[in-house]
């Protein structure tokens, strides 16, 4: 036994601590750097939002500012804002916040900047109207500018359809299916003939999000009472989802999860409901597709799925600065950068005449005209009234749908599941 | 309780002769122990061989089994797209700091318990040695609660103080320290006027230093990996390797190699503590004293 | 160091230091500890019988209600038989094997530190790892696993989605983790056992096996009851594993029905998403005391088997 050894070991070990710093100082994560008084704003994102290239340039315009963007899963996202509004610590000068969970950060408008104080008063007419009123407050505040919609579209694989003998050109597969019960139609044709290995969409939950999308109401009514249990549209949906998956059209990965990243890669899967922030996430995770995936219209017309808001908390050490920045973020000009870069649809109304967006096509995706199929979708849309647990209940939805995939339940247990636990989060 | 009694067995154990079963070990026998031996490291090489490759390996068929080309690679990209040079950062920083409290702390408990006379002691003890059992996990909601208050959440303060002390620590200190030191020693050395303190520091901190090295290591250990607490208190933003990790892990753009370069880079540093001082932590594990 | 001079004073500071002294280095410890350790098990309590969500500021004295709504949630239920069942299904072989492993390790082996430090491995490496380690062998689609069971001509199957498949697969991450810990305590424990007792044994013609049973499980069995509570304590509080098994899916619900979602998971949902910090203190405290009663049941089983 080497005693030395451990001795000498445990000795280095503590001066190694010691040099580094005893007790804990806390991380500049927010702070700024000192020596060249930089204010650093940061950024709490919940997924690729195109903004990358901007930083640079704003950063470049503006010597005295960093941006630091920080990216968490979704869920995660927006449990973690919730608390750190609640506890007054630990959000960031910048969060942004999705449709989904819009309506339950505008009933605590005190938590957030009150943009109409910062200019927003005058930038009104910059976004669609219903995307500036899902945001505005019951006091009248506004907390936070949009940045993209989910307009939507389908997106499929050319060759995969080619090989289930289905035609490929975007108008023509478009002409399939003008409503879902034609979509799903299709997908039983498709099933038939599949290659191996590859379902018709890639899981019910997903299919059902863009469904619900182009209903008149969703989960909620705008007196704010949930209304999964008696709205049609909700159940309607659910139903032809689930006839679907029982027909063996589903690749049954779970929106977001490893595996659906995978399922990209793999080849999973020959369509994808896509809001244009889709697009963005199907070119990072199928790389080796580039020209094999394209652009259709979507069943049903219209809808929308997903889209965010940037906000800036009122404990923002930075307040101005961010701002400023977000406001800078949405002016039409850096929107049409991230439309043409990225695909993700502006909701800034006025980027939707500009040559630039109508008619930009995406090479990627088989030079789809984009612009032009995203901006008809977003001009189309239906706006649909978010409720303040919209997000939850959608994930619940999501575990009733996976439950019937996984054959664990048939649909009428797991939709009684899952009104008990809407019941719950409405509660 | 049954922890004390198991340490005290643990410890009397020394004096008794080594029992080993005299029968060699047979080929079946070394067959078995080389399975249990693969069976043990092969999810750590497997992690190792996906952080070695691009994204399209972890789905292949056949699976890959030999080691690619792309860790370097792959390791960038973690320090790129993550915080996680700012999660290693941090987890030193506690792990550090946690360490040299647990074992400083504990070693001033276990000096007063095992070998100086006040009042309370025994009754001190007991409640110090009960506390081990407490199941600390349960309190997170008011420790959560109390951090908000103080303003630490998603600050590093949150995950070092609640680990500066451990009952576990005192414990190990005190068993080991009333065996590891002779009363003559210490009676000398009052003789000689000296103060406790003096005491503690010149005779007690250099024969503690066996004890305190097994304890700082398995302290160093458990804060590198403890996960729930920071998981729950600290931010993506401001990690832990741990947190970090979870989050890759779950974060919006999955990518299986770079999830196990994480996996690697959080394994890497305990694996080389454990190789460099592996017989040390057995003995500190067979001398029966370590809980889990 | 200086030899000893009397005086008034100096006795005085003497007395103030033997007598005194103690009580400052046992301080911060109990200072520390009572502050973020005991405080707030004791805290939890009140909270339990509050209506706290954090994200509301209204807060209300419940009084039981709480637990009276925990009695009627067949969430909780469902948590506790997942927990009970995981627990069983880790323990149980995790400890049969580390008894095996030690009985092997407890032979005149070559290379005797590299056996012992590789059974060790496992139980350093980081739960988060080893759970995403785990989580892809275990893939439906892609999983190691599954690729080997298609190799010998069986049916893949959706280790997540499954009730009993899911817990076997947290249960074997267990098991990976804390079988080598316990076959070193045995170990340890073995070479305490007098060797003149197997040679009587030999004497009489037992076998092997018929030692290992008669004498070394006998003579083990206050180690082995005490890894059993050790396991206990842990397994009930079991919260990483299922928390990370579905890592990406967002939700600590353990599974779209909730499959393998254990008590210390249902709390940190209710905690941790839900921020229900009143009901999420209830679940606390009750699996508390479900862990202080089998540590208790465990206990007394101890004490009987050492006085028979």
């Amino acid at each position: 036994m080497s005693a030395g050894r451990i001795r000498l070991a445990a000795g280095a070990l503590a001066v190694g601590m010691l040099a580094v710093g005893c007790g804990g100082s806390p991380s500049p994560s927010t702070g700024s750097a000192p020596a060249d008084s930089k204010i650093t704003l940061t950024l709490n994102l919940f997924g690729n939002m195109g903004f990358k290239e901007l930083y640079a340039k704003y950063e470049a315009a503006h010597p005295n500012i960093k941006i630091v963007e920080r990216t968490s899963a979704y869920n995660d996202h927006h449990r973690n804002l919730a608390a750190h509004l609640a506890t007054g610590s630990g959000t960031a000068d910048i969060e942004a916040i999705d449709t989904g969970f819009v309506a339950q950060f505008r009933n605590q408008p005190q938590h957030f900047a009150d943009l109409l104080k910062h200019g927003g008063d005058q930038l009104k007419d910059r976004w669609l109207p219903w995307k500036w009123e899902a945001s505005l407050a019951k006091s009248g505040a506004q907390i936070g500018y949009g940045t993209d919609v989910g307009g939507l579209a389908m997106c499929y694989r050319r060759d995969l359809f080619e090989k289930a003998g289905l035609p490929t050109d975007r108008d023509e597969v478009g002409k399939l299916w003008p409503d879902w019960a034609s979509y799903f139609e299709t997908g039983k044709r498709y099933t038939a003939k599949k290659p191996e290995g590859a379902a018709f969409f890639d899981g019910g939950p997903q299919v059902f999000n863009a469904m619900i999308g182009q209903a008149e109401t969703g989960y909620y009514d705008t007196q704010d009472n949930v209304v999964v249990a008696t709205n049609p549209a909700v159940r309607s949906a659910y139903d032809q989802v689930l006839k679907a998956v029982a027909d063996g059209q589903s690749a049954k990965l779970v929106g977001s999860s490893p595996a659906w990243n995978t399922g990209f890669a793999k080849s999973q899967f020959a369509t994808i409901a896509c809001p244009a922030w889709m697009l963005a996430k199907i070119q990072d995770q199928g790389k080796a597709f580039a020209g094999q995936w394209d652009v259709a219209a979507i069943p049903g017309g219209g809808g929308n799925w997903g889209g965010s808001y940037l906000t800036v908390p009122a404990k923002s050490k930075n307040l101005k600065e961010a701002v400023a920045l977000i406001t800078w973020l949405t002016t039409p000009e850096q929107q049409i950068e991230v439309f043409t870069k990225h695909g993700i649809l502006p909701s800034t109304v006025a980027t939707y005449d500009k040559p630039e967006v109508t008619g930009l096509k995406h090479e990627f995706f088989n030079n789809a005209p984009i612009g032009q199929i995203f901006t008809t979708a977003a001009r189309n849309l239906k706006p649909q009234y978010q409720g303040p647990r919209a997000g939850d209940i959608q994930t619940a939805i999501r575990d009733a749908i996976n439950r019937v995939e996984e054959g664990k339940q048939d649909g009428a247990e797991a939709w009684t599941q899952l009104l008990g636990d809407v019941e719950r989060i409405s509660k | 309780m049954a922890t004390l009694t198991a340490v005290r067995r643990g410890l009397n154990r020394r004096a008794v002769q080594r029992g080993l079963n005299p029968l060699g070990a047979g080929f079946w026998t070394y067959a078995a122990l080389v399975a249990v031996l693969l069976g043990s490291l092969f999810p750590i090489y497997w992690s190792l061989v996906v952080a070695s490759h691009d994204n399209d390996a972890i789905a292949s068929v056949p699976p890959v089994l030999t080691p690619g080309g792309h860790l370097f690679d792959n390791i960038a990209r973690v320090f790129d797209t993550t915080a996680f040079g700012q999660a290693m950062l941090n987890s030193v920083l506690v792990s550090g700091s946690v360490t040299v409290s647990v074992v400083l702390f504990s070693t001033l408990a276990g000096f007063a318990f095992a070998k100086l006379r006040f009042r309370g002691r025994n009754v001190l003890l007991v409640m110090a040695i009960a506390t081990t059992t407490v199941p600390q996990q349960l309190g997170i909601i008011p420790l959560y609660i109390l951090m908000a208050e103080l303003g630490w959440t998603g600050r590093l303060e949150a995950v070092i103080v609640p680990g500066l002390v451990t009952a576990f620590g005192v414990f190990l200190m005190t068993q080991y320290l009333s065996s590891a030191i002779p009363d003559d020693l210490l009676e000398a050395g009052r003789i000689d006027g000296c103060s406790t303190l003096r005491l503690f520091w010149h005779v007690v901190l250099p024969a503690a230093r066996p004890a305190a090295a097994v304890l700082g290591l398995f302290t160093f250990m458990q804060a590198w990996n403890d996960f729930f607490w920071p998981l729950v208190v600290l931010t993506p933003e401001n990690p832990t390797v741990q947190v970090a990790l979870s989050s890759l892990a779950s974060g919006y753009t999955t990518d299986y190699a770079l999830v196990l370069t994480g996996t690697v880079l959080a394994i890497v540093p305990i694996v080389a503590v454990f190789a460099a001082l592996g017989r040390q932590i057995i003995g500190g594990i067979m001398s029966g004293a370590i809980k889990g | 160091m200086t030899s000893a001079r009397s005086g008034p004073r100096r006795r005085w500071i003497y007395q103030l230091d033997v007598k005194g002294s103690p009580y400052l280095y046992i301080a911060p410890f109990f200072l520390l500890f009572g502050a973020v350790g005991m405080f707030p098990l004791l805290y939890t309590a009140y909270v339990s019988l509050t209506d706290w969500n954090l994200l509301d500021p209204a807060r209300e004295w419940v009084g039981l209600a709480n637990y009276a709504e925990l009695v009627a949630d067949d969430y909780f239920w469902n948590a506790l038989f997942n927990t009970v069942s995981i627990w069983l299904l880790s323990t149980v072989p995790q400890l049969l094997a580390a008894l095996f492993i030690a009985h092997m390790l407890n032979r005149r082996l070559r290379a005797r530190t590299l056996f012992r430090m590789g059974v060790l491995l496992p139980n350093v490496t980081s739960i988060v790892a080893v759970t995403i380690i785990f989580a892809q062998l275990f893939g439906r689609d892609f999983g190691m696993v599954n690729w080997a069971l298609d190799l010998v001509g069986l049916d893949p199957i959706d280790w997540q989605a499954g009730t009993l498949s899911s817990h076997v697969a947290i249960s074997l991450i267990v098991i990976w983790r804390w079988t080598g810990y316990n076959a070193l305590i045995y170990l340890a424990a073995m070479q305490t056992i007098p060797e003149d007792l197997y040679e009587a044994a030999r004497l009489d013609g037992a076998s092997q096996f018929t030692q290992f049973r008669k004498i070394t499980v006998p003579m083990l069995r206050p180690t082995i009851i005490f890894t059993a509570v050790v396991s206990t304590i842990g397994g009930f509080q079991i919260i990483a594993e299922p928390l990370l098994f579905q890592a990406g899916t967002g939700n600590p619900t353990g599974g779209s029905d909730r499959q393998f979602q254990t008590v210390g998971l249902y709390l940190y949902e209710q905690g941790f998403s839900m921020y229900e910090f009143g009901y999420a203190s209830a679940i606390a405290w009750t699996l508390c005391m479900i862990i202080v009663v089998m540590a208790l049941v465990n206990f007394a089983i101890t004490r009987r088997i050492r006085s028979s």
